[in-house]
């Protein structure tokens, strides 16, 4: 009788946890999550079952964003697979487990997980599983490098320890690289050259950035799949601005954008509108830049994204001081200022409050009649170095003192 | 006058505007332990037990 119930526990306990995987499986987290706490309550006795439950429990709430829940299932199954000996099973909780880790930003022992998983897959000659390790590997040393990595840098000039783990992080996707050409496995390689070209951009090697989404695109291509290929336009895009080539830069955002919109990505086509924005005021088409930042604007708006809604002000502010309209300048220099003090954004305000002031100056002096003031001013702030006046100038904090207009970053875009 | 100096120059985003993080990474590869694949083969196996106590 005892094993009976005993039969009909594991029965049961199976069942529940082949619904939760089914559910998995079809992207319904949630739901798998709670077929799996089921099976748990059930129990089991065969400890490869439950392994199994506790790795794709650790995998769902990864899905779900739910990072400390994974981390605990994750080592559940981690100390399971040791308990029992199972090396291959125990591979896979340590990268799982590294993933994880590396998404709390505890990189070291992320290091220590990915570690653990390639010396087994290396004993056991699982040239699938070597690779897979090194891929997490290059993926914990390129988000170690960008959380060090600060804000203010640019690609290409952050401190020593930030460039060293971005050079291991390519390191380790070169060598992923070349187990997975040789596994013949196109979907792996390009999801390697994606976030290679992407380390490649940080240490500021565009080129070579290029080159790597350049081999992306194709193998996006390959397999129909849009958003990575949506990716691979965005990230070409951002590395020909590093290059000074806009031209080559609007055309990949272009037809991110294109995709972004069959995607029925809002804000991803709202992410495209800025950067085409962007790029268009470094060509000087201020025109086309005000039309795809009012898109940016429009999409923020609908998607409540107050942040963006502040950067389309202030970019729109800056395009419409460039083609003079003043006023239109001073209607979004206003409204960044009252965004960016609801949204807390300190930099933002101080730079909207020097625009709004500097607006004022110039739309009263454009009412007076006094041209002496006018060209007296022009003398102080304007003249140097062919031309930039200070408004717009000041996007941040460094450039608060009384700018007398270096024109470093100018000749670097022109 | 101020007019063309000032489209000639001004609003150049600063570079910050592009990368601030806005790399876009490939998706994370999780490592997949499946029951029914354990159960597949959990079921060749018992066929293969019972093969063998059959020979006995």
């Amino acid at each position: 009788r005892s094993s009976h119930i005993r039969y009909r526990m594991e029965a049961s306990c199976l069942e529940l946890a082949l619904e939760g995987e089914r559910l998995c499986k079809v992207g319904d987290y949630g739901a798998g999550v709670s077929f799996f706490d089921a099976a748990i309550q059930v129990g089991t006795e065969d400890l490869q079952v439950l392994s199994a439950i506790y790795s794709q429990l650790g995998n769902a709430y990864f899905h779900l964003h739910d990072y400390a829940k994974a981390l605990e299932f994750h080592r559940h199954d981690l100390t399971l697979t040791r308990a029992i000996g199972d090396k291959l099973g125990e591979a896979k909780a340590s990268g799982n487990l590294g993933n994880t880790l590396k998404v709390l930003g505890r990189f070291d022992e992320a290091v220590v997980c990915c570690q653990r998983h390639l010396d087994i897959a290396s004993e056991y000659q699982d040239t699938v599983g070597q690779a897979r390790a090194l891929y997490n590997f290059g993926n914990v040393f390129h988000a170690k490098g960008k959380s060090m990595s600060g804000s203010a840098a640019e690609p290409g000039e952050f401190p020593e320890e930030v460039m060293t783990a971005l050079g291991k992080a390519a390191e380790y996707y070169e060598a992923n690289l070349a187990l997975v050409k040789e596994l013949g496995d196109r979907a792996a390689e390009g999801r390697t050259f994606g976030n290679l070209g992407n380390t490649h951009y940080l240490l500021g090697n565009f080129r070579k950035a290029v080159a790597s989404h350049e081999q992306r695109l194709l193998v996006a291509k390959e397999f129909g799949d849009r958003a990575a290929e949506r990716r691979a336009y965005c990230n070409l895009g951002n590395a020909y601005i590093f290059l000074g080539e806009f031209e080559m830069a609007a055309e990949h955002y272009k037809r991110a954008l294109q995709l972004a919109r069959q995607l029925k990505d809002r804000a991803v086509e709202a992410q495209a509108c800025y950067s085409l924005g962007n790029t268009y005021t470094l060509l000087q088409d201020y025109e086309r830049a005000i039309d795809y930042h009012l898109k940016h604007l429009i999409i923020a708006q609908d998607l409540n994204d107050r942040i963006g809604e502040g950067r389309a002000c202030w970019s729109l502010g800056n395009a419409h001081t460039a083609l003079g309209n003043h006023d239109q300048a001073m209607h979004f220099a206003e409204k960044h200022l009252e965004i960016s003090k609801e949204t807390g954004d300190r930099s933002g305000e101080l730079t909207a409050r020097m625009n709004v002031s500097d607006l004022q100056m110039v739309l009263g002096l454009s009412y007076s009649t006094n041209n002496s003031v006018l060209s007296e001013n022009k003398d102080i702030d304007y003249n140097l170095h062919g031309a930039r006046p200070r408004i717009g100038r000041r996007h941040s904090m460094e450039n608060l003192e009384l700018v007398k207009l270096t024109p470093d970053k100018t000749n670097r875009w022109s | 006058r101020l007019q063309d100096e000032d489209s000639q120059s001004l609003a150049v985003p600063s570079s910050q505007t592009f990368h601030s993080d806005k790399v876009e990474m490939e998706p994370d590869t999780m490592e997949t332990k499946s029951l029914s694949d354990y159960f597949s083969k959990l079921h060749m196996g018992s066929v293969m037990s019972s093969c063998r106590s059959q020979g006995q």
